[in-house]
């Protein structure tokens, strides 16, 4: 019977953490390229009345 | 006595004004109204036999799909879109941050009259609409339903709404005094505002909880409220980029000089939030895959329609707002917030209409009357925006 | 029962004029339990009586059994028949299956009503409201078994299905279904004996019935319980609802409400106070300086 049989509901806990531990990692890579270094925002700013 | 005589003489000479006011300016006969003007005729004589004849004349709803499109589209997607209000009233309002507040009024009244339309569009899809109020008045009050909630949130958000639009009204009336008690009231309305958006973004989601064994496993998980909440940040934040774009374009007359250079800077900041949320939503749909262990789903049609929405319109859209910040290219922004806007839609569609009772035969399509309706809606609210803004000081002169 | 004694008429001298029966949870019992029907599908000849007897009752659309042959194909009720039989061809021969509302015991669709024009009655059955509902079909999209239907036609529409025939309930009469059954297929009672006597059928004849009472848990347990020589899923039960009653998927959600509600102004309000700039100190452009 189903019901009598053991199911682990936290089996998938421990992938949690490392997915969790790669999208911190990647969200931590994101944030640095948002905020982009003063020398390149101001190459860009010059490139925009041009375009 | 005096008074009431002087109150007579304000309140004719208001109506006098507005009277005045109602009159159409400029020429009527434009694209926009030669399509949006038979739209709306049509969609009143649709709406003539929706209320006599009963729903099912001009819907394809059946027992098996009680939600269609009215429900999918105008309330689900709308009030999603709508969520740009609340972001941006607690950036400007409790964040102080003054760069994006000429922005606040036009995304306001957006919010406004999304809420109105799209929320009073519900009563057009309710089968016994004269007994709406039957959970507002008290004689039955089912607090054991999400849909109470999201039923009184949605009329006290419009209240809300209303108190952080009417000091333009009252500016636009000449009611200097009342203009400034109605500002005072603007913080306080923006963090009730906030509070109940938080709940009834979410209230929308978990108006599918109870449809478990309905709704595909690949869209269906117990995070459902959490995830429309996240999603309404960057849907209402894109929508903003998007409303505009076009706003700048159409009523360019209407924006002042110093607001229309610093544009670029706020649709920048703007980006920069959504790509961060988006980024964060997609986390959310990762971390709720993996943990429904829904892998077993992946190879199949559905799999990867799923596929489509979370990584063509989430997670590419995300990307493409990081680059476009990061290269300043504004071009970029606005498709990347047109697809994020597609991704919020399709979504809602999925949950309520397409993945909703995936197993059936009979497959739920909108008619055409459907559509019809749904544009009218749009256009008359398309209409009334257009009136306020040019009769009141929405967009700033600056 | 001395104790019992000695608290009520302690209750009742504390509260004074206060009726004895309202001072303690403990003497406010339900004359009742929940009424139930055991549906034993393996004793359904498939003479459809209870479809006339029910829409005779009823005032809905009465069907033409001799005749009109829609044993052919499965049907689902709908807003004219609250109640239908189905034939399934299966490994042990036909199998006539009744479908009706099951009435759950915490039913989805009075949790999702928001004016309770659903309610779960303490009788038992689920009953619909008319001068309530304003149609928004929320209790269609949660029931799990789709029994609410609606009437897609007409200007004044109404929320359609079985209500156990509460009125005949109320009269101390069992529902017309179960008073036109000739084969006994069909046993009014209380869901505690009807359980006893569907456990006593499977195990005097193990053989015969598949171990499974379809309606003890499903769904948090209904009040209709069904008995079955084949796999449920055969004769068209759903068996991947799960034993979780459907308002406790909600339940989460709609008590967070309030610690929302207060907790978040609260917080926001906060948050505007700390960013006000008015008396910043001017030369001090802030921490990434020092």
């Amino acid at each position: 019977m189903e019901y009598y049989s053991y199911v682990n509901i936290f089996e998938t806990k421990g992938l949690a953490y490392i997915l969790l531990i790669c999208f911190l990692v990647l969200g931590i890579l994101l944030i640095k390229y948002l905020s982009a270094p003063e020398k390149k925002d101001s190459s860009a700013a010059e490139r925009k009345p041009r375009t | 006595m005096n008074n009431a005589a002087v109150f007579t003489g304000e309140l004719r000479s208001f109506l006098k004004f507005f009277l005045q006011e109602l009159k159409p300016r400029g020429k009527w006969l434009t694209p926009f109204n030669v399509i949006s003007i038979p739209t709306i005729i049509l969609g009143l004589i649709i709406l003539y036999f929706r209320f006599t004849e009963g729903l099912g004349s001009v819907t394809n709803l059946s027992q098996q799909f009680p939600f269609g499109f009215w429900i999918g589209f105008d309330v689900m997607t709308g009030v999603a879109l709508a969520g740009g209000a609340y972001v941006i009233c607690f950036v400007v309002y409790v964040m102080r941050l003054e760069k994006y507040h000429c922005i606040v009024k036009v995304t306001v009244l957006n919010g406004l009259l999304a809420y109105v339309f799209y929320s009073g569009a519900l009563v057009l899809d309710l089968g016994r609409p004269w007994h709406i109020i039957n959970p507002i008045i008290g004689n039955s009050f089912g607090y054991n339903s999400v849909l109470f909630l999201v039923s009184w949130h949605f009329l006290l958000y419009m209240i809300v709404l209303f108190v952080e639009f009417s000091p333009t009204i009252a500016e636009w009336a000449h009611w200097e005094k009342l203009r400034k008690f109605l500002t005072g009231l603007t913080l306080g309305a923006v963090i009730i505002g906030i509070t109940l958006s938080i709940l009834h973004q979410s209230g929308v989601g978990a108006m599918f909880l109870m449809a478990k064994p309905k709704i595909h496993p690949l869209w269906y998980s117990e995070y459902i409220p959490l995830l429309y909440f996240v999603s309404s940040i960057f849907a209402g934040l894109s929508m903003i980029i998007f409303e505009g774009s076009i706003s700048h374009k159409v009523f360019s007359n209407l924006i002042g000089e110093k607001t229309h250079h610093s544009h670029d800077e706020i649709v920048l900041g703007l980006a920069k939030a959504a790509a961060i949320t988006m980024f964060v939503y997609y986390f959310f749909l990762a971390f709720i895959f993996m943990h429904g262990d829904k892998w077993k789903f992946i190879n199949t049609p559905w799999g990867y329609w799923y596929l489509v929405e979370v990584i063509g319109f989430v997670l590419i859209p995300c990307f493409m707002f990081a680059y476009a910040v990061r290269n300043r290219r504004l071009g970029v922004i606005r498709v990347a917030a047109a697809m994020a806007i597609f991704g919020v839609v399709l979504n809602r569609q999925n949950i309520c209409l397409i993945a909703f009772n995936w197993y059936a035969e009979n497959r739920y399509y909108p008619s055409w009357q459907e559509i019809v309706v749904t544009l009218m809606v749009v256009f008359v609210e398309i209409w009334v925006f257009r009136w306020i803004v040019t009769r009141m000081s929405v967009f700033s002169k600056e | 029962m001395d104790r019992r004694q000695f608290f009520l008429t302690t209750a009742t001298v504390c509260a004074g004029g206060v009726p004895a029966n309202t001072t303690r949870a403990e003497e406010v019992k339900e004359p009742k339990e929940f009424s139930a029907v055991l549906v034993d599908t393996t004793r359904c000849i498939g003479c459809r009586s209870c479809e006339v007897a029910c829409s005779v009752t009823h005032g809905n659309y009465v069907p033409d059994i001799k005749n009109d042959g829609a044993l052919e194909k499965v049907r689902d009720t709908s807003e004219k028949q609250w109640t239908v039989v189905n034939r399934f061809e299966t490994e042990k021969g036909e199998v006539f299956v009744k479908k009706q509302c099951l009435h759950c015991w915490q039913p989805a669709c009075a949790a999702a009503c928001l004016v309770n024009a659903m309610l779960k009655t303490k009788e038992g059955p689920v009953t619909w409201d008319g001068d309530k509902c304003m149609g928004c079909r929320f209790c269609m999209v949660s029931c799990p078994f789709d029994m609410p239907k609606f009437e897609y036609s007409g200007w004044n529409p109404k929320i359609q299905k079985c209500n156990m025939c509460y009125d005949r309930l109320l009269e101390g009469k069992k529902p017309a279904c179960v008073e036109s059954c000739p084969t006994d297929a069909l046993m009014f009672g209380q869901k505690r004996e009807l359980m006893e006597v569907a456990r006593h059928r499977v195990y005097s004849h193990p053989d015969k019935y598949v171990h499974h009472i379809y309606g003890e848990q499903e769904a948090g347990g209904t009040g209709w319980l069904y008995l079955s020589a084949v796999p449920f899923e055969k004769i068209g039960f759903r068996t991947d609802l799960g034993t979780t009653p459907y308002p406790e998927y909600t339940r989460e959600f709609l008590i967070s409400v309030p610690l929302i509600e207060f907790g978040v102004p609260a917080f926001l309000l906060a948050l505007n106070m700390l960013t006000d700039r008015k008396d910043e100190v001017q030369e001090n452009h802030g921490w990434k300086d020092e």
